[in-house]
């Protein structure tokens, strides 16, 4: 079959030139060409960027890089929109947890990425961390998988981060990503981190967070990848199963296809949580982890706790 | 029509072109899980298929 001719109804081409879709977008529902699809998910990149005022002159960005493909489209994405800004640069950092017939291809293909966009790579290890890594730490756990590297993956990140000279450090967080944690913290009844602020906070204590992909959806970033000879065919995290997002994927991709706007009404809801909620009134003052002098709002810090209860 | 599944198996199909949508629709795959490529160009999924025609269904691996 012919591309201009195979695709339903008047939807043959792009909605923007001749050429043949490659992606149907949804709020509004139009469908792309290649190139105007590359073209649309840069542009929201860097609205976001814009608006939220995530990056600012001389800023260092460290970029929080797995090789997979929401990290991959954030390091494309943030070094091609580069020149655009002024005195910031770039580095990418590869948190190896150890994840055996996982991990191994991640960082290869992390590698390879870095090396073709030229931009500093820095790889750390749970091992170096905290002298195990994720498999071993986790036999008779394994149902603690995700909150256990969650915590060790964002020391990992912090410390890399500091080390590098980072002034903020950027995740690829996309629009499902976003929906499903505030689902998730829904779920658990966990109102001080469900209005915990989505944008670059200004605390003094951490590197800022910023998500420039966070109005981008999990396909449009797959799409975008994929039509550039970019989308990382990667094996999936075997841990992935016992995670409660999971669960909450499903049923939010299942809610998404039956009621488009879903995921985006769940986060707007969130942040109209987020303007009238008293934070203040929440959530526990900042105070210094007893053990380790980092930041945390309990006697000892979550990566503390956790090592305590490894035994280690 | 040769269907390649994101396990890499195989599936054969004959008769009047059909659209992806259905298509995932008779395998039981969620369209917001995957991308999918006829004879190697990404398609959205109202795009149709059929004849001599090779759909790839890649699925959206998360976890980073």
């Amino acid at each position: 079959m012919t591309q201009g001719d195979s695709v339903a109804g008047n939807a043959g081409r792009c909605l923007l030139c001749s050429e043949p879709p490659v992606i149907r977008m949804n709020n509004p529902d139009r469908h792309l060409c290649a190139a105007h699809l590359v073209a649309e998910i840069e542009e929201r990149a860097a609205r976001t960027i814009r608006e939220r005022e995530l990056i600012k002159p001389h800023d260092r960005i460290a970029v929080a890089f797995s090789g997979g493909k929401d990290s991959t489209a954030l390091l494309v994405i943030l070094s091609r929109l580069l020149p655009a800004w002024e005195d910031v640069s770039l580095v990418a950092i590869t948190v190896d947890e150890g994840i055996a017939g996982y991990r191994d291809d991640t960082i290869r293909a992390a590698e390879e990425v870095t090396k073709k966009l030229r931009i500093d790579h820095i790889c750390v290890s749970f091992k170096d961390l905290i002298g195990d890594d994720l498999d071993t730490l986790l036999v008779g756990r394994e149902t603690q998988a995700c909150s256990v590297c969650g915590i060790l993956r964002r020391k990992a990140l912090s410390v890399a981060a500091h080390n590098a000279g980072a002034t903020k450090i950027a995740t690829g967080h996309n629009l499902d990503d976003e929906a499903q944690s505030v689902l998730m913290n829904t779920l658990r009844g966990d109102l001080p981190r469900l209005v915990r602020t989505s944008d670059a906070d200004s605390s003094d204590c951490f590197i800022p967070r910023i998500k420039p992909l966070a109005d981008i959806s999990e396909k449009e970033i797959a799409a975008y990848l994929f039509v550039q000879d970019l989308f990382p065919f990667l094996p999936e995290c075997p841990y992935t199963r016992y995670a409660l997002r999971a669960e909450v994927r499903t049923m939010l991709s299942a809610m998404e296809q039956k009621h488009p706007g879903t995921m985006r009404n769940l986060i707007k809801s969130k942040k109209t949580i987020e303007k009238y909620a008293d934070r203040g009134a929440m959530s526990e003052p900042l105070r210094r982890c007893q053990e380790c002098g980092d930041p945390c709002s309990r006697e000892l810090c979550q990566v503390c706790m956790l090592v305590k209860s490894l035994g280690k | 029509m040769k269907i390649i599944l994101p396990d890499k198996t195989i599936q054969e199909k004959t008769g009047d072109p059909v659209s992806i949508s259905r298509i995932l629709d008779q395998i039981g795959i969620h369209p917001a899980e995957v991308i999918v490529s006829r004879n190697g160009i990404l398609v959205p999924e109202d795009a149709v298929a059929g004849g001599d025609d090779e759909i790839r269904i890649i699925r959206i691996a998360h976890g980073g």
